[in-house]
């Protein structure tokens, strides 16, 4: 599971939003923006981290328990497959 | 061939067709020996972006819109700018943007600030205007392209604020932040197409966002939404 080539987040104005470039922004035209906890999976995702050391990751940063940070993963993961932005 | 200078950059055209030439009209200028930028389409783009525009499109015109990307895509890097899809107006000496998705009513809305505060508001563009950084500031800049109505002025304008409209029964106008703006303005500029347009376009937007109050006025087309988003931005 890693996010395809071609994709780069950026912040504006406190928001952190995804854009897509060149070949990229034929499968993905758009912008999906990214809240902290997003943006944090989403830096892992790029590293090609795995689910758990994700989550453990997101547990160290954020008071809340692994059930929720798990549901919150698997939801971004399911938005990212959707926009066709892993692979 | 001939020159034009939209938001204060000369730009040196090679033209296939006439047309373009007299479509840019009040934007001629006299030739330049180093102009900021020298544009062409060729045959093949025109042939192309009518293909693009669904066949419809006079070749004479494609090339015009051709011309304009060339332009508008060169903005961020190289002039502190970006294209963005939306009717600029200027009242009391400030610009007031208002975007919205095609059909809208975009055209309908700034004739009502025309209706309602008469001839003290003019169009600066009705559909395309460029926006451009200068001594940070950002002003909006009339230019050729302008959507079918025709509405432009050769002219630039410092902003006030950035109003996205939406279809109301009843008038009325909130402001919002920058995390409901961003997708908002997203959807009116040219989508980036590589990392150094990104690293450009982006630090321009941020600033925007940071500088330029936005705002969602929900209106029907009464002339009381010019004056419902008259008064909210300007905190009346």
């Amino acid at each position: 599971m890693k996010i395809k080539s071609g994709f780069v987040a950026r912040e504006i104005a406190g928001e952190y939003v995804v854009v897509a470039l060149g070949a990229a922004s034929k499968i993905f035209n758009g912008i999906i923006k990214l809240n902290d906890t997003a943006k944090l999976i989403w830096d892992k995702l790029s590293l090609g981290w795995e689910k758990d050391a994700i989550v453990d990751a997101v547990l160290q940063e954020y008071e809340t328990d692994r059930a929720t940070v798990e549901a919150d993963f698997d939801r971004f993961v399911d938005t990212l497959k959707g926009a066709n932005i892993l692979e | 061939m001939f020159f034009i200078k939209i938001a204060d950059i000369t730009v040196q055209i090679h033209n296939v067709y006439p047309f373009v030439e007299r479509f840019c009209k009040d934007y001629r200028v006299d030739p330049v020996e180093n102009p900021d930028l020298i544009i062409g389409a060729t045959t093949d783009e025109i042939v192309r972006e009518v293909e693009l525009e669904g066949a419809t499109m006079p070749p004479e015109q494609a090339e015009g819109i051709c011309l304009y990307r060339k332009i508008c895509v060169q903005l961020p890097i190289k002039f502190q700018g970006f294209l963005m899809h939306c009717a600029v107006i200027e009242y009391e000496g400030v610009g007031y943007a208002f975007a919205a998705k095609s059909g809208t009513g975009k055209s309908t809305h700034i004739a009502l600030w025309q209706k309602h505060f008469g001839n003290a508001v003019h169009i600066v563009n009705g559909d395309k205007p460029i926006m451009r950084f200068r001594k940070n500031q950002l002003y909006a800049y009339g230019t050729p392209w302008c959507g079918k109505e025709g509405f432009q002025t050769n002219t630039s304008v410092p902003m006030k604020a950035i109003c996205f409209i939406e279809r109301s029964e009843t008038n009325q106008i909130r402001p919002i932040g920058p995390d409901e703006a961003v997708t908002r303005i997203f959807h009116q500029i040219l989508t980036p197409s590589d990392l150094e347009t990104v690293n450009s376009l982006f630090p321009l937007l941020d600033q925007t966002l940071r500088e330029i109050p936005c705002y969602v006025l929900g209106c029907n087309i009464s002339e009381e939404a010019a004056q419902v988003a008259y008064h909210g931005m300007n905190k009346i």
